[in-house]
């Protein structure tokens, strides 16, 4: 593509009070001879927007750089097909933060403007990803319980394909074993009719085919093109799909395992609330012992649960299945006495009635953290120190004790693949290995990925495969693979229904997003894709250990081989390549690195020292713009670079920086650690990791490394920007002026 | 040491008018607006959590329940409808049951037949006596009650039936007293009780625990009957025959009964006028309140609470007629109207006072008062210490 150029500088909003156009002018036509250079006083009005679509249709201009607000806003108005366009932030992050008129301002964006001058000339116009396979329509659901068959029913609805793996002979999961249920509105207890009514809606349906007593025995590919192969009685099927939900369900926490305090084994009059499911199933609760009738229960609710020498989580369905166990005897029995002992009673949503009606109808609740169950005259009682009356309870001559046991997901299970790696690396390969941590991922047999970082998911906290479930709810961290039901995180029936659904609409978003080359949330709709210049690469492996999304598959010669449609186009591997092979056609670290160079560096005597601030445009950058539209003036010395992710971040390009005598780098990104924001999991991460190494970097360059910092912020930070700025440049001006100033 | 839970309990005093107590989840918010309530001491919400487990010996040794007023501040503030205010209530019948060692009691409150066949039997009882020993020539052209029954004879009478009934009290008192302090109540020397006594009097004659509770309507209304009530009993045993005619005492000047018309100034006519309308005031308030069921404290009305009340009305009711009745001088009228009188307050004082809801006049400021001796103690044991 022929590029032609054009700039338009808008005058509104507080933009021309603020600065001179003419020189921003001046810069476009004289120093980079741009042909089109105009300004408007409201560019992003109507007239304004058609004076750029003319100039396109008339001038032929296409590649735009539009000098107005942040590119977080009016999106749709600048959005010209065909064109490059690049956004120069003068609105939000110079005529709102900096002091209108002055020298400093101009400068400012005046190098605003050579910066994105310098980017759209590295830039090109992306082509969208198409791979050599079709892309198939079909989701795959693994997993036939409660989940899985409301996903492929849902994915059905939608009209798409399903394929339902399902490991036991019959369809139905945990739920197929229990009898009542208790669910919305909570006030009394259904018999359960939604499993049978789910088979015969999933077994009936032309566009679900359903293995049962079946396994995943591989699958290879990315979105648009999984491969699978499914194992049934010793055959194999092969199927192509475009997105996966995996709802492989949980198991109950192994009682064996449980304190002796809680009597499980004591007696067999002691069982777990799963148990009582399947005891009771279509009959009467009665003693597992003697078959006798019971009239005296008490339940002992979080055993093992919140408990981190066993499941260091709540379950959350605990508290409301007891609670429905609990009615159950009252209502088999209105004359027997039922306890349950608690630590705190989670009833989440409106569960919290069917505490009340079990109140009501005289179920004593007991709160204590850590009853016991002893064996007094051959009958289990439980001894409970009740904190709201202050006295010790014993509750004697019980007929029955249920454990309330958590659920553990089904990816919990095998050995953990990362204390593989690291039993199997040897001595120099370890200390590369240690630099980024690895992720959790269990042999737990479920998908069985043929992805280089390990066969399953990776978990996120406590075996569960998640992501960030604010930000990213329904989301894995693998791309086009969406968990759902108790293999998520803990989940009653009506959350289970809502997030298979939830699962199925992301498949199906990943399906439709795929098919037309586009990256699935968080950079919905982007077409870039990373491009690997694989004659310079020297099989490092950074690119293939660092993708948070597994995304780069590897060869026996240790070349990454790419899976586009896996790609979130974070950008990571780009940062982390030290031969820089590794480009979108409109981000790359030649791109970033001529910005860099754009940026005029006034010379030591002027005394306008220059920082370098790098700043993740999910948070870090939006937080600058919040700052702006407060009108919170910060420090002028700042030129402000937005990355994808700050693990797209090159350590080049802090090299470059100093060498060009720019005082000082701060890098913006996202909080990391257990509670992490970022939005591609690992970036700010991998960028603080990397940022660790850089000393060596400038001691070679023989500068401070209090010259380079990292900071994290959200985007609800913005009022301790102008400070941090300001105690940066502070430092830096204790430091003194970059040497190489000049050179 | 644990103690054995007993859901039981509930289930019993059902019939003792307990009713939400299960609702409660222990919040707190009703030991939040108690004036009762101390950072030590979280009332009404521990005594809620008693009766959930059942812990009877807990409920028989505390003396809370005398404490409280029922101001209805807790079960207006309960956010379950949990009624804890009511659920004290209910605990000073069912502790009034079990202080009274024959039994009665207990029959009395969790059988409203029982109750109504008691009273109707008592009533009866009283019909016939007077009927059987009323004077041999009553005067029949003026209204002369003691040309009928002699304020002496009457006075017996009372005198008797006024030692019964205390015999009961104070046997149930000293019960009272026994479950409350236990070993302590001989264990504390008698300065500290006789220290403490003018309390006694004090907590009798002004409530003032219950003028600290916010509904101040409730405090004066309860202030109208107690003062009423006990303005009446003094008249009827002490001057009904002008004084105590039977040991001797004797001032005709001051005594109650009489067949000549006092002025209208004159003490015993201004005290029976002043307790006349305390007790109409006040026992017109309560039923309307409880037929309405206008606040907290009168939502939930047991059978005693009726029967309490309406003995008590038709007492105040009938004395007035015979008032009127004696001035408009009609002695047949007056005479019927007598006999109607007594066949209401006798068995509201003989079954009432010892065995049910006029008990507390005895039981509430005994306990308050062993509270502040208790205290007191303590508090000198501690100095000593």
């Amino acid at each position: 593509m022929e590029k032609k150029t054009a700039v338009y500088v808008c005058s509104g909003c507080g933009i021309g009070a603020s600065l001179n156009i003419d020189p921003l002018m001046s810069i476009s036509k004289e120093d980079y001879s741009v042909p089109v250079c105009k300004s408007h006083e409201c560019l992003c009005s109507r007239e304004g927007a058609a004076m750029i679509k003319e100039d396109i249709s008339n001038e032929g201009v296409n590649t735009l750089v539009i000098a107005a607000c942040s590119p977080r806003v009016m999106y749709d108005v600048f959005n010209f097909e065909n064109c490059i366009v690049d956004r120069v932030n003068l609105r939000e992050q110079v005529a709102w933060c900096q002091k209108p008129g002055e020298e400093d301002t101009q400068m400012m964006a005046e190098d605003y403007l050579r910066m994105a001058l310098a980017k759209v000339e590295a830039m090109e116009l992306p082509v969208p990803f198409k791979p050599e396979q079709e892309i198939s329509r079909d989701i795959l659901v693994v997993g036939g319980g409660l989940a899985g068959m409301t996903a492929a029913m849902e994915a059905s609805k939608a009209g798409y394909g399903a394929i339902l793996v399902e490991k036991e002979p019959e369809l139905g999961g945990f739920q197929k074993k229990v009898g009542q249920i208790a669910t919305f509105p909570y006030k009394d207890l259904k018999d359960n009719r939604i499993i049978s009514d789910l088979v015969k809606a999933v077994t009936s349906n032309p566009k679900i085919k359903v293995y049962t007593g079946a396994a995943v025995e591989k699958t290879v590919g990315g979105p648009g093109i999984f491969e699978i192969s499914i194992k049934q009685n010793g055959s194999l099927a092969e199927h192509r799909c475009g997105a996966i939900v995996m709802a492989a369900g949980w198991q109950p926490y192994d009682p064996g395992k449980l304190d002796k305090k809680l009597g499980f084994g004591l007696s067999p009059d002691v069982i777990t609330n799963a148990m009582f499911e399947e005891m009771s199933f279509g009959g009467n609760v009665t003693r597992p012992s003697d078959g006798k009738p019971v009239a005296r229960v008490a339940f002992l609710q979080c055993a093992g649960s919140r408990d981190p020498k066993h499941l260091p989580y709540c379950s959350t369905v605990c508290c409301t299945t007891s609670l429905k166990q609990a009615v159950r005897i009252k209502g088999q029995n209105p004359d027997s006495e039922v306890y349950v002992v608690y630590k705190e009673m989670r009833t989440p949503g409106q569960a919290e009635d069917l505490y009340r009606k079990a109140q009501e109808s005289g179920v004593l609740f007991i709160r204590c953290q850590d009853p016991e169950v002893k064996a007094e005259g051959g009958r289990p009682a439980v001894e409970a120190a009740d904190e709201l009356s202050g006295e010790t309870i014993l509750l004697g001559n019980l007929d029955l004790v249920v454990l309330a046991t958590g659920m553990v997901p089904a990816t919990a299970f095998g050995p953990d693949i990362g204390k593989e790696l690291l039993k199997a690396a040897d001595e120099e390969k370890k200390e590369e290995d240690l630099d980024v941590p690895l992720d959790i991922i269990r042999r737990s047999k479920i998908l069985n990925l043929d992805y280089r970082q390990g066969p399953e998911m990776p978990a996120l906290r406590y075996d569960f495969p998640d992501s960030h479930f604010i930000c990213f709810p329904y989301e894995t961290r693998r791309t086009g693979i969406y968990a759902a039901g108790c293999v998520h995180r803990p989940m009653g029936i009506g959350s289970t229904l809502e997030d298979a659904a939830g699962a199925t609409m992301k498949a199906i978003q990943c399906i439709e997003l795929t098919s037309r080359g586009a990256a699935v949330h968080p950079r919905a709709g982007d077409m870039s894709y990373p491009e690997f210049a694989m004659q310079r690469c020297t099989q490092c492996k950074r690119c293939t250990v660092e993708c948070p999304f597994g995304a780069i598959n590897e060869d026996e010669k240790a070349n990454p081989l790419p899976q586009p449609t896996r790609c979130r186009r974070c950008g990571v591997c780009m940062g982390a390549c030290p031969e820089r092979i590794i480009s979108f056609k409109n981000y790359s670290v030649a791109m970033i690195g001529s910005m860099v160079k754009a940026i005029n560096v006034p010379e030591e005597d002027e005394e306008k020292p220059r920082i370098l601030v790098l700043a993740c445009e999910n948070d870090a950058y939006a937080a600058l713009d919040m700052a702006g539209i407060h009108r919170m003036t910060h420090n002028p010395w700042v030129r402000v670079i937005p990355l994808r992710c700050l693990g797209s971040m090159n350590l080049v390009w802090i090299a470059d920086s100093l060498s060009k005598g720019i005082d000082g780098v701060l890098l913006l990104g996202c909080q990391h650690g257990d509670d992490y924001q970022c939005h591609f999991i690992k970036g700010s991460e991998l960028a603080s990791i990397r940022l660790s190494k850089v000393s060596e970097t400038l001691n070679r360059l023989a500068l401070e490394s209090d010259r380079v910092r990292f900071e994290t912020v959200s985007i609800i930070d913005y009022p301790k920007l102008p400070g941090l700025l300001d105690e940066f440049a502070e430092k830096l001006v204790e430091i003194g002026p970059n040497p190489f100033k000049g050179w | 040491m644990s103690v054995k839970v007993d859901p039981k309990l509930m289930k019993d005093l059902e019939h003792f008018g307990l009713k939400d107590v299960n609702k409660c989840f222990q919040c707190g918010n009703c030991t939040a607006i108690c004036p009762l309530s101390t950072p030590e001491n979280s009332f009404p919400r521990r005594f809620m959590r008693y009766l959930q487990l059942g812990l009877t010996d807990k409920i028989l040794k505390s003396p809370e329940p005398w404490l409280c007023y029922y101001c209805g501040d807790c079960s207006t503030q309960c956010p379950r409808e949990a009624e804890p205010g009511e659920a004290m209530m209910v605990l000073r019948r069912y502790l009034t049951s079990r202080y009274d060692w024959t039994g009665f009691s207990r029959k009395f409150y969790t059988s409203e037949r029982f109750e109504i066949v008691a009273v109707a039997i008592v009533g009866i009882l009283v019909g016939l006596a007077l009927w059987l020993f009323r004077g041999s020539n009553p005067n029949m052209e003026h209204a002369a009650l003691n040309s009928v029954w002699p304020a002496p004879a009457i006075e017996i009478a009372d005198l008797v039936m006024a030692a019964i009934l205390t015999f009961f009290l104070l046997s149930n008192t000293y019960r009272c007293a026994k479950f409350i302090m236990g070993d302590l109540l001989y264990r504390i020397p008698p300065a500290i009780y006789i220290k403490k006594a003018w309390e006694l009097v004090v907590h009798f004659a002004t409530q003032k625990r219950f003028g600290e509770c916010t509904d101040k309507m409730q405090w004066f209304v309860h202030l109208l009957i107690m003062t009423g009530y006990s303005t009446v009993f003094l008249l009827v045993a002490v001057f009904l025959a002008g004084g105590l005619h039977v040991i001797g005492l004797y001032w005709d000047q001051l005594a109650f009964q009489r067949d000549v018309e006092y002025a209208i100034w004159h003490p015993i006519r201004l005290l029976g006028y002043y307790a006349t309308a305390a007790l109409l005031y006040g026992t017109t308030y309560a039923i309307i309140g409880r037929l309405k069921k206008s606040k907290a404290p009168y939502k939930n009305s047991h059978g005693t609470d009726w029967m309490f009340l309406i003995l008590l009305e038709l007492t105040t009711l009938t004395g007035i007629f015979i008032h009127f009745a004696r001035i408009v001088d009609l002695p047949m009228t007056t005479y019927v109207l007598y006999v109607v009188h007594l066949m209401v307050a006798v068995p509201m004082l003989v079954l009432e006072v010892p065995f049910a809801k006029w008990a507390h006049l005895a039981f509430r400021p005994v306990v308050v008062f062993l509270t502040q001796v208790k205290e007191e103690y303590f508090k000198e044991q501690k100095m000593l210490a």
